[in-house]
């Protein structure tokens, strides 16, 4: 009897051995989606492609900090597209679980919930969806596209196809009033007179504009009356439609746009929330030939791209992380900055030789770190947001997009409103 | 009347196939036509911009065919191995089993061989294709405009002649004019006219302008509003000139106010009628057999999945496997269901709509039935009770969507012959939102012959009004309470159907309409059918009158709300009060 236990006794300690001398160090990771609630369809993509990118840097040995290998844990906790409770999840990261970074967020609220959170702990956030600006804390890092990174660019483009008209439209809600406010000064600042830009504006008591375009509530079915509006305003040619109508209301939006017989070659209308994921959901045979703008295509034919997507199905086919949807799955834009933030949070800390958020940060600030993305090369500027290249491409009956321009290398900038508004009284004058 | 776009598509593929690719004799201007063609593909820039306006007045057919495919990326560069030159090849629109088909070369017509002579087989996805950008696809638009002058659909030639029109530019005028000797469609001809005195406005002189600018008022076109605001506020404009162009703005900007009031009107009658349609089944379920029915709306969801399903089985198909979320002995239960595809094309599978409306009513209805049976029937009377059971029911039900459908929308394409519009002195008229009119007339019609002209109705109408006095009369009814239920679940489904052609299908589609619904019928008078058609007419009307008017659609709609609130507080049983003793 005796013998038989002692026998177990070494056998345990040998496995305990054993156990600490492949384990490697670990470093612990959160991750902060939505992953119930309405916005899980978006959230748990992001998720997914965390996931994605925190295997394959274990697989090649982790990270590589002090002569050390550290291995990633990720914490994934569950906003449930609750605002509040994103604070309180980001709360949990950082003084209980002591996360070194966190990647997470999706909408611009949740985002500004969790903000107070990380500048009190000195937490560090990636934030990768595409977003308003006007906002720069030193705890959180931006890979997303600033405005001038979508919006601008887009006007660009259609500037340039001749378009002289342009009719804004978009959901309630910060971004698009935001976007739309800063692309109506730019439209102005380039000539494009008050009267060509459809939508509406909305003055304070000063008169002074603060806001400008056409909006509908989340989940608005009724495009009846607008899209009637815009057929009236693209009557005489040359004009074109900036959608920032995010969700589920485009799927009403382009069946009355489509029927009402408003054509890409007539009057295209360009998207910033409709990526390649979200077109899976909609009725690709009404939006062919209507624009998106994006830092990332599926479509993109570079080496990297395709080398990405095929480890992308790889890892599909054997991960066994649970929840994680195997079928019929897209890439877009905000999955791979996840991805490229995921890269570029390692390359920052193995330069800085540490997890110190202080020190990571002071890495992230030189402008030296960039990572070699699906994308096109990304570069962490000083200011928190990335340079990256600026894609526009129109859409295909197979829920692709098909590339027409490239931006190369745009840096981001958060603050464009200030600017603007001196240019414009400067051309005022 | 407008053209859709698919059916073009569908023309001019038919056209590309046959018309002129068949390996026949050319003649010899087709010849030259043809260099010219392959030249304009392979050049770039300036030259390439020359050469399709060159092409643009050539007016061989097999330009407008080859620059409609260039646009549509149809036309790809083969690497011809003996020239060492690239080849524009179209593909034949018959593919064989692996996907390929044969290219056809523009130089001459024929098809692609290899130095055997044997016919050579492409798939398009391992050829380049001939690059197009925006601005190129514009420029070979317009070629292929100024040659849809002489299509042979009316559709075509109005709208590249208003395109025309609206390009500014004068050296179009004569190309027109020579139309118009020709022309003899009405409505084609009225935008000749229309685009001539449009193009005229970019004249040097002023008698030539006021004529247009006065000619235009006559016609009250729309579309030349801005331009004629344009020449308006041209920095040192002529003074007869500004004034001619004030009195045609004011006559159009009436029109254009006359035709926005035609307009609302319409769109209103069509939310109405969606509000019909979706609130038709719960006047039945909630107005007459005073169940709280909070499952009603993912009754219409049933409804727009069986579309979906419908949809999917004329295509190529429809499957799903569920797996449950725990295991059973050690092993994971997994069921699913494959249903094979019909793979239909063209007017069978335009048609898939027809088939899924009835399949839509059944479904639906069966689903009443089985809640009712299962449910419902023990709660009868027992109002909060029911409120409850089928709420929960809807939150069951919306998560069967997730596990079969997937959480995310799905994709219903509608078929062609709703997609597109007529108009009629400028007020568009959608061929989906006429189709629920339609729809709309013919369910209410329906429900009311239903009630009032068959035995069920008979029955329906006494078991609802004194359910013990029926019962004591033989009327067996906890079927005739079954078969009502079954009733309003098909209407519901009815309206899921109309709902998938204009809107999403996803699990939280009942959600969007639950609240309307209840709206209406509170509305217009619980258990009065009358008064569900009165409300839904009435709130639709003014929520867009009130949408056209502010210009903002949330304003309308809390407007619209107060309203409802105000008039039930002085009329608290609604537009129709009806004094039946189930609802006492």
């Amino acid at each position: 009897m005796k013998s038989k236990i002692t026998k177990w006794l070494g056998a345990g300690a040998a496995l305990m051995v054993a156990l600490n001398a492949t384990a490697a160090e670990t470093i612990k990771v959160g991750i902060l989606h939505s992953l119930s609630g309405t916005m899980a369809i978006s959230e748990t993509s992001l998720r997914d492609s965390l996931l994605f990118a925190f295997d394959e840097i274990n697989a090649a040995g982790g990270i590589k900090v002090g002569g050390k290998s550290y291995m990633i844990e990720p914490v994934i906790v569950d906003g449930a597209s609750n605002w509040p409770l994103f604070a309180e999840k980001a709360k949990q990261l950082l003084e209980e679980d002591k996360v070194a970074v966190v990647f997470g967020c999706w909408t611009s609220v949740s985002r500004k919930s969790v903000l107070p959170v990380f500048e009190k702990d000195n937490g560090m956030l990636f934030y990768p969806v595409q977003y308003e600006g006007e906002e720069l804390s030193k705890n959180i890092f931006y890979t997303a596209e600033a405005v001038n990174q979508q919006a601008t660019p887009a006007v660009d483009y259609l500037l340039a196809q001749g378009k002289k008209k342009f009719y804004l439209i978009g959901t309630d809600y910060v971004y698009p009033q935001t976007t739309n406010l800063i692309l109506y000064k730019y439209l102005l600042l380039h000539g494009i007179s008050l009267e060509n830009i459809g939508g509406g504006l909305r003055k304070d008591d000063s008169g002074k504009v603060i806001s400008a375009g056409k909006y509908t509530p989340f989940g608005h079915t009724d495009y009846q009356q607008i899209v009637s509006e815009i057929k009236q305003f693209a009557a005489g040619g040359d004009a074109c439609v900036i959608n920032t109508i995010n969700g589920d209301s485009n799927v009403p939006f382009f069946k009355e746009v489509a029927a009402a017989g408003l054509t890409p070659a007539d009057c295209p209308v360009v998207s910033f929330s409709l990526a390649e994921d979200e077109l899976r959901a909609l009725p690709t045979k009404d939006l062919v030939g209507e624009l998106g703008c994006w830092t990332y295509f599926m479509s993109i034919k570079s080496k990297e791209n395709k080398a990405f997507l095929k480890k992308w199905d790889n890892w599909l086919s054997t991960e066994d992380h649970p929840g994680v949807v195997k079928e019929k799955r897209a890439v877009d834009s905000p999955m791979v900055l996840s991805y490229d933030g995921a890269y570029l949070w390692k390359k920052a800390v193995e330069k800085a030789g540490s997890f110190d958020v202080d020190k990571v940060r002071e890495a992230l600030e030189s402008g030296d770190i960039s990572f070699d993305g699906p994308g096109g090369k990304n570069t962490m500027q000083k200011n928190h947001h990335t340079t990256k290249n600026v894609y526009i491409g129109d859409t295909l009956a197979n829920g692709q997009f098909k590339i027409l321009k490239t931006f190369d290398a745009v840096p981001g900038e958060p603050f464009l409103l200030k600017g603007l508004d001196e240019k414009l009284s400067a051309m005022n004058k | 009347m407008k053209m859709t776009p698919r059916l073009l598509v569908a023309i001019l593929s038919a056209g590309l196939s046959w018309g002129c690719f068949s390996a026949r004799a050319q003649t010899p201007p087709e010849d030259a036509t043809r260099q010219k063609l392959v030249q304009t593909i392979l050049s770039e820039g300036q030259a390439q911009q020359k050469l399709l306006n060159e092409l643009a007045d050539s007016g061989v057919k097999v330009v407008r065919d080859v620059l409609t495919a260039w646009q549509r990326d149809g036309v790809y560069l083969y690497d011809d191995p003996a020239g060492g030159t690239k080849v524009p090849i179209l593909l034949e629109d018959q593919q064989d089993a692996d996907g390929k088909a044969r290219g056809i070369r523009i130089i001459d017509g024929q098809f692609v061989k290899d130095a055997a002579g044997k016919e050579l087989r492409f798939a398009s996805s391992d050829l380049n294709t001939a690059e197009t950008d925006m601005r190129l696809r514009s420029v070979i638009q317009q070629s292929v405009d100024t040659l849809a002058l002489a299509s042979a659909n009316p559709e075509e030639r109005n709208s590249a002649v208003l395109k025309l029109g609206n390009s500014q530019k004068p050296r179009y005028i004569p190309i027109l004019q020579n139309r118009l000797t020709k022309e003899t469609n009405v409505e084609v001809r009225r935008s000749i006219d229309e685009a001539i005195a449009l193009l005229q406005l970019a004249d040097t002189d002023p008698k030539v302008q006021i004529a247009a600018v006065q000619h235009l008022a006559q016609l009250k076109a729309i579309g030349s509003v801005d331009n004629i605001k344009k020449l308006m506020t041209k920095p040192g404009a002529n003074g007869d000139v500004v004034k001619a162009c004030q009195s045609a703005t004011n006559v159009i900007e009436n029109h254009i106010s006359f035709v926005n009031f035609i307009g609302t009107i319409f769109h209103g009658l069509s939310l109405g009628s969606i509000l019909l349609v979706v609130a038709l089944g719960l006047a039945i379920t909630f107005g007459l057999m005073g169940i709280i029915n909070m499952a009603h709306g993912e009754m219409i969801a049933v409804g727009a999945y069986t579309c979906y399903v419908v949809q999917n089985i004329f295509g190529t198909g429809f499957g799903f496997t569920i797996t449950l979320p725990f295991s059973f002995g050690g092993k994971m239960i997994h069921f699913g269901l494959h249903l094979p595809g019909l793979n239909a094309t063209g007017w069978t599978y335009e048609s898939y709509f027809l088939v899924a409306i009835p399949l839509s009513f059944l479904m639906a209805a069966l689903a009443g039935l089985l809640i009712e049976r299962t449910v419902i029937r023990f709660l009868y009377r027992r109002p909060l009770e029911s409120l409850l059971a089928t709420w929960g029911i809807s939150l069951v039900m919306q998560q069967l969507f997730r596990m079969v459908f997937g959480a995310n929308n799905v994709q219903v394409n509608s078929p062609s012959w709703l997609l597109g519009h007529f108009s009629i002195n400028d007020v568009t008229f959608d061929y989906n939102r006429v189709f629920v009119i339609a729809f709309a007339i013919v369910i209410v019609i329906g429900t009311w012959l239903l009630l009032t002209k068959t035995p069920l109705g008979l029955l329906i109408r006494a078991v609802m009004q004194n359910r013990a006095m029926a019962s004591s009369l033989g009327v067996r009814t906890a079927r005739v309470n079954m078969m009502t239920f079954a009733f309003g679940s098909g209407l519901a489904g009815l309206a899921g159907a109309f709902l998938s052609q204009i809107g999403n299908v996803g699990p939280s589609l009942g959600q969007t309409y639950i609240v309307d619904s209840f709206m209406t019928v509170v509305l217009g008078g619980v258990g009065s059918i009358v008064g569900t058609v009165c409300s839904a007419f009435g709130i639709g009307t003014a929520d867009e009158v009130l949408q056209q008017t502010t210009g903002s659609p949330v304003t309308g709609k809390i407007v619209v709300l107060m309203a409802i609130i105000l008039f039930l507080q002085w009329k608290p049983g609604g537009l129709f009060a009806s004094r039946s003793r189930s609802l006492d």
